[in-house]
This record gives C-alpha cells, structure tokens and sequence, in this order.
C-alpha cells in the first residue's frame, strides 16, 4: 500500500431515488418499486425506502410483493437510464478528485489521495458527500480505505447493523492501512465483490467471513470460484494491483480548491486560478517540467462544470504568462460564465504537458535588441487563447504538385512540422507564384485568345480586362488517380499593370467543348 | 523631431531608410483593382525590415479576401521567410486590432495590421495605439487600410500597379509599383515613384521619381 486513499459510494436505491427525483413517482404514500424480467419471472430489482418499510426485498417475485401491497406502484427497470444517472453523480464528484471511477450499477470509487484536507479531513469528506447526495435525493453510503476493495467492502457491509452505526462509521470507515485485514475479517464474503456463483460455492464450503478465507490454506482454493475471491481478497487488501479506469483520463497534475462561500465575479475566479497555477507549477517544478495544456474546471454549486482550457506552445510553468492566457480566455467567455449560482470548487488540470529544457533557457543580464523566442511564443499563446488555435497560423509548404495543396496554414501553437520543402525567392527576384491564392478558382470568361495561347481578353468580376503581357504556359499535371485534369498556367498582366494567375483546363480542341478559363491567384 | 532630417541617399531608397526608423507607416490601394498592389508594397517594406523577432501579419477577416487567403509559396518567392512569419485572421475589426497590439510588444517585431474594406477607416485613437505600443517596445507597425482616415503614421502611400518594363510581351519581369507618398509627418508629401521589387535582393529599384527632393530637403523646402 502506497499511501493511496480510496473512498467508494455505494447507491442502495439509486434506481428508485432516479425515478422519484425525476418525477416519475407516485406523489401518495404508496411505495415504489422497480423490477425486471429475469429467469421468466419479474423480480424487483430496487426498492424505495416505504417499500422496504412494508417488508419488500430485492429479487422478490412482482407477483409477490403485489401480494403483500395491493396499492404498490411498479415501474420496469431502465438499466440506461440509471447507468446515466450513475455517470451524471460521477461527473458531480469529479470537484472532490480528476479520479472518479464507475463502478455500475449503483457504485463510484473516487481516488481522493491527498484531497482529504480540502474538506477538513477524510471522514469531513466522505460525510460532505453523502450529505450533499442525500439534498439531491440519493441515498448513498461511503467508506474510505487504502484500497478500493476495501472501501467497496465497508461501504456495503460495515454498516449493516444500525445499532452501533455511528461509532462503526468512525471507527473502520476511514481506516488507515494497519488493521484493514482485522477490519475485513468479520465481513461476509460477498464483501470481496464476488460474483453470486463463486460467493455461493465459498459459502457451500463453509466459508462464511472473509476472515474464514483469509485463514483457509490458499491452494485448496479450485481455480473455479477459488481464484476470484482470491484475486479480490488480494486487491483489498493491496497485495495486488488493481487497475481502474477512470470516466476522464486523470491529468497527470492538477490541484484543486474548495470554498467556503460560493464565488461568483471573473475576478475571483482569476485569483482562484492564480492559486491553483501556483500550486501546480510548484508540482510541475519537481518534474522539471510545464504546461502544454492546462484546464480550469469550475464546479457550479447547481452542479454543472465550466471548463476553460489554454493551450502553450512551449512548455510552460510560470504562473504570470499562464494567467495571462487564462484572462484573455476568460475576457472572451466572461458573459458565458454563467455564475448564476456561484461556483463552489475548482481545479486546474495539466491535460498535457512536456520537459524544460532548463539549459536551452537565455541568460539573464544579456540585454535584448530583439524578442526572444520565448516571447514570440507566449504572444502566440495569448492570441491563440482569445482568437481560437485556428486563427493564430503558420506557414506549411509541401511537397505536392497541384497548387493548391502544395501549401497551407496550420495552427502556429503545435510544433512546426520538419521535412517540408523550403522555398526562396528566384535569383532573377521575379514571381512564379502569385502571394494571394483562391480556393476554389474562380472562372473567368476569355472573350479572345490565342489558340493553345494565352487570353487576349477576359472577363473576371465583371470588368474586362485588356492583357498586355503574358508568360506561359506552365504545365501543372494534376494527379491521375484523382482524375484531375492537366493545367496550363499563365501570368499575365493587364493594361493596368495588374497581375494575374490564369489557367486553362485540359488541352484545346480536346472534345467539342471550349475550353476552360480561371483565374487562381493575384501577384502583388 | 529626430527624423527631420536628410537622407543619406537620394531617392526611394533614402525616404525607405527615415521610414525603417519610424514606428507607424500606412499604405493603401490608390484605386479599385490596386489592392494586390498596395499588399504587395507592405509585404515588400516588412521583407526588408523583419529581424529576429519575426513578421506579424494581423488582419480581420475581410481584409485577406473572401475566398482563399495568402499563398505561403507565393510568399516566399516574394521575399516573406515563412519561419518567420505568423499569420493572425481576426473575426472583427476590434480583434486584429489587439492581435496587433499584442505582436508589436514583441522588441523589433514587424506587424501589418490589415483592414478590410467594410467600416470606416481607422480613427486617430486606434492608430495612436499602435503607434505607441510600436514606439513603446521599439517595433514597426504597418497600417494596411483601404480608406484613408485621420492617422498618427509618419507616413502614407497610396499605391497602383505599374505596368511592366519589359519590352518583351512574353515576358512580365519584376513586380512594379506605382506609390504615391500621401503624406509625410517629417516633411512636405507628394513625391511619386515607379517602383521595382526584387524579392531576391530584397530590395526596391527606382525607375522614376517625381517631385522627390523637395521630400528628402524638407529643410529647404521651409527656408
């Protein structure tokens, strides 16, 4: 055991609760049950509370319990919608931990390692939890322990019995990692999450408890039921790893506040950030390396998230260049924010981020006639941040015939694609291709022209054009398996001394139609 | 004014060598049809100023055109080095304004900040901002707007196409311009050239010039 501290939530009723939150209940006092078919019979398969008041249980027969309650309103089962329901409470707690997992049909298992003294402790924690489900109308039950097996555990069997429930809640629910195996022992086996064949057959052995397991000699165990309970013996109490996936992928820092009183202005949200940047740059620090890209999550007391994310273009830990780029991104969706209820939690999670390379840093003192790299690319990080990465470019060329994909913008945050052909100006200074291409070409209509020449004459936006000069034709092939048809390319310039990038389409006299005519491009 | 001075060159290439020390110069097409012209002037001005700090190209979107947008390969048999060239399309006017006003924080930076034809013309305000975030961190900025407006540019050229100089009509040669200077903080306005570029050399040649040494003698022009 590592230090790692789960806390598992447990929905006894979640498919009831679902139900009667939504509205799809019965506003009397009858109670509500939820069943579905299995093996030819309707079983319930969750109960509310005045149902389970009434002496109904699970896997009782439909037929049954309306025996017992005549006036019992009955809904099926809707296994999605629950499962639904589960991932809109995971999303909910994701302002507690990034590490939120779902464990359907009615469980979560929140990774809180260091998130307790947010909240004023663990138990502060598991309590807050379960109190704030409980005002969005879900029962629930937590425990925390080092592992998630034996959180799991606790929070189904620990508190069974309701005589001594409050001591047993502080006593063994968040229990640190000596005395977890003393803790599990009185439990029952279904508490290592077995499937119901392999409980069945450990309780057919005799073995009640898990504490029985734990003592009965490991190689009796048949591969059959035994290796589960064994696997899951092992994982509660950590001598195996257990690999759970989390509903996001958790970022690999983060950090996170929690206040008191809700917030609600952009600037405290700006201060918040400010904080949690520090916080994470200091994390950041001790792996020498920065941001590539960052989020700010703001957790809304009507329980919906914000997040804002920024992207660097170089790895980046300093708080001030980072809020920088929070508040432009912020100045752009600050009437989106939408704080209507405040926010009661944040956290800002390092999405992506890469090494510093500390040497290749400039030495302070040197005085600078020019902006460094590094400025160059914290002002593209700004402008990126406020006008989108689609609008702050790069130049990218090429190897490609057609002229149109031989070059092209691409965001300037990303790092610069190698191996593209670089092209410089001509030894004679003259332009080849024009500095303002159109996408697509646009026809022109050629009132005269030489015959396999270029135009004499043509129309373009509806003004004619007297060509006084043209130089060509250039061959462009198109690409075959395309079917694109060849090119040939002309500059030529007008009476007015304007230049154009004219093409005809195909050969003349190939066919009976005339051919073609576009303009492609404007030279300067 | 420092810059009230004489050029140490005749010419075009005197008047380019006041204006390289100047923070805020604008240019504009001298008609309909001459807007290629005008942005290949400015791109010509910013080939030959850009140092280490790089070329910003802040426009809104109107001002790159409707359809299609700058040719990187075209741009660099123009002289543009495209590693050094950063491309900022804005949706709103008010947008490239800022991303122009970010770039030129950056110390010896070249921005064009390109407007497009719907609105009116920049107001003295906005342009007093970029000349002082350009005089603040010793950067360049180059006004490139369709219609003139009240301005704090040292400079203003209004710009056409040029017909060719070459006698061969199977032959277009260099890029030419006709550039009328507008107006002139430094000293009476008015000149006209025939223009030349070379993206090769990265340079202007002259090939005609009018009214030219009254706008490098200012001095002598006011005795």
């Amino acid at each position: 055991m590592n230090g790692a501290r789960w806390l598992a939530i447990y929905l006894p009723r979640l498919a009831t609760d679902r139900l009667i939150r939504s509205g799809r209940a019965p506003d009397d006092d009858r109670a509500l049950v939820v069943y579905a078919k299995q093996a030819n019979a309707y079983q319930l398969t969750g109960v509310d509370a005045r149902a389970s008041a009434l002496g109904l249980r699970l896997a009782m027969s439909l037929a049954d319990a309306r025996a017992m309650q005549p006036s019992l309103e009955a809904v099926e089962a809707d296994p999605e919608e629950d499962n639904r329901a589960l991932d809109n409470i995971a999303a909910w707690c994701e302002r507690f931990t990034p590490v939120v997992v779902l464990d359907s049909p009615e469980g979560l298992f929140l990774d809180i390692t260091g998130c307790g003294h947010l909240f004023g402790g663990e138990e502060q924690l598991r309590q807050h939890i379960v109190t704030r489900l409980r005002a969005q109308g879900f029962v629930s039950r937590a425990a925390i322990a080092p592992t998630p097996g034996a959180a799991w555990a606790f929070a189904r069997h620990a508190t069974q019995k309701p005589a001594n429930l409050r001591d047993q809640l502080q006593a063994s629910l968040t229990d640190t990692n000596e005395g977890v195996a003393a803790k599990l022992s009185p439990l029952p086996v279904e508490a290592l999450r077995l499937d119901p064949q392999p409980a069945a057959l450990l309780r057919r052995l005799g073995l009640k408890t898990i504490g029985q397991v734990m003592q009965a000699p490991r190689a009796s165990f048949t591969a059959r039921a035994g290796a589960q309970a064994m696997l899951r013996l092992d994982q509660a109490l950590g001598r195996a790893q257990e690999a759970l996936t989390p509903r996001r992928p958790a970022p690999m820092v983060f950090a996170l506040r929690r206040f008191v009183e809700p917030i609600f202005s952009a600037e405290a949200v700006l201060r918040v950030a400010e904080d949690l940047c520090a916080d994470a740059a200091e994390k950041l620090e001790l792996r020498g390396a920065g941001v590539l890209r960052a989020e700010l999550i703001l957790f809304g007391v009507d329980g919906r998230d914000r997040v804002i994310g920024v992207n660097v273009s170089r790895p980046l830990r300093a708080v001030k260049p980072l809020m920088r780029l929070f508040r432009e991104k912020l100045n752009v969706i600050a009437e989106n924010l939408d704080a209507e209820f405040g926010f009661e939690a944040a956290r800002l999670d390092v999405v992506r981020l890469a090494t510093i390379d500390e040497s290749a840093r400039t030495l302070a003192g040197v005085e600078e006639t020019a902006a460094s790299a590094e400025q160059i690319s914290s002002i593209v990080d700004v402008l990126s941040a406020r006008l989108g990465p689609k609008r702050v470019l790069r130049a990218q060329v090429h190897d490609e015939h057609a002229p149109e994909r031989a070059a092209g913008w691409r965001s300037a945050l990303g790092k610069p694609k190698k191996s593209g052909p670089v092209v410089k100006p001509a030894r004679d200074g003259v332009q080849r291709r024009p500095i303002r291409l159109f996408a697509p070409a646009q026809t022109i209509e050629v009132m005269a022209s030489v015959p396999d020449g270029p135009p004499i004459r043509f129309r373009w936006r509806r003004v004619t054009r007297e060509v006084v000069r043209a130089e060509g034709p250039e061959r462009i092939a198109g690409d075959w398996l395309k079917r694109e048809i060849m090119r040939d390319y002309y500059r030529v310039e007008d009476k007015q001394g304007r230049r154009y990038w004219l093409y005809r389409e195909g050969h003349y006299g190939e066919g009976d139609a005339a051919p073609r005519w576009f303009v492609h491009g404007l030279f300067a | 004014m420092s810059p009230r001075l004489a050029a140490a060159e005749p010419g075009f290439a005197g008047l380019a060598a006041i204006m390289a020390g100047q923070p805020l110069h604008e240019a504009g097409p001298a008609g309909p049809g001459a807007e290629a012209a005008a942005l290949g002037f400015t791109l010509a001005l910013a080939a030959t100023w850009v140092g280490p700090a790089g070329l910003f190209w802040a426009g809104e979107d109107a001002a790159f055109g409707e359809e299609g947008g700058p040719y990187p390969v075209g741009l660099a048999q123009y002289g543009v080095a495209l590693d050094q060239l950063i491309v900022v399309r804005a949706k709103k006017r008010d947008e490239a304004l800022w991303a122009a006003e970010q770039a030129l924080a950056a110390r010896g930076a070249v921005v064009i900040c390109a407007l497009g034809a719907q609105g009116k013309p920049l107001d003295l305000k906005a342009s007093r901002r970029l000349l002082l975030f350009a005089e603040r961190s010793g950067s360049r900025c180059l006004l490139l707007q369709p219609e003139n407006g009240p301005s704090a540019a040292w400079t203003r050229w209004r710009i056409a196409p040029a017909e060719s100089a070459s006698e061969d009509p199977r032959d277009l040669g260099l890029t030419a311009f006709a550039a009328e200077l507008t107006r002139n903080r430094a000293g009476p306005s008015g000149a006209r050239f025939t223009l030349e570029w070379n993206a090769h050399e990265h340079s202007f040649a002259e090939r005609s010039q009018e009214k030219c040494e009254a706008v490098l003698r200012p001095e002598a022009r006011q005795a």
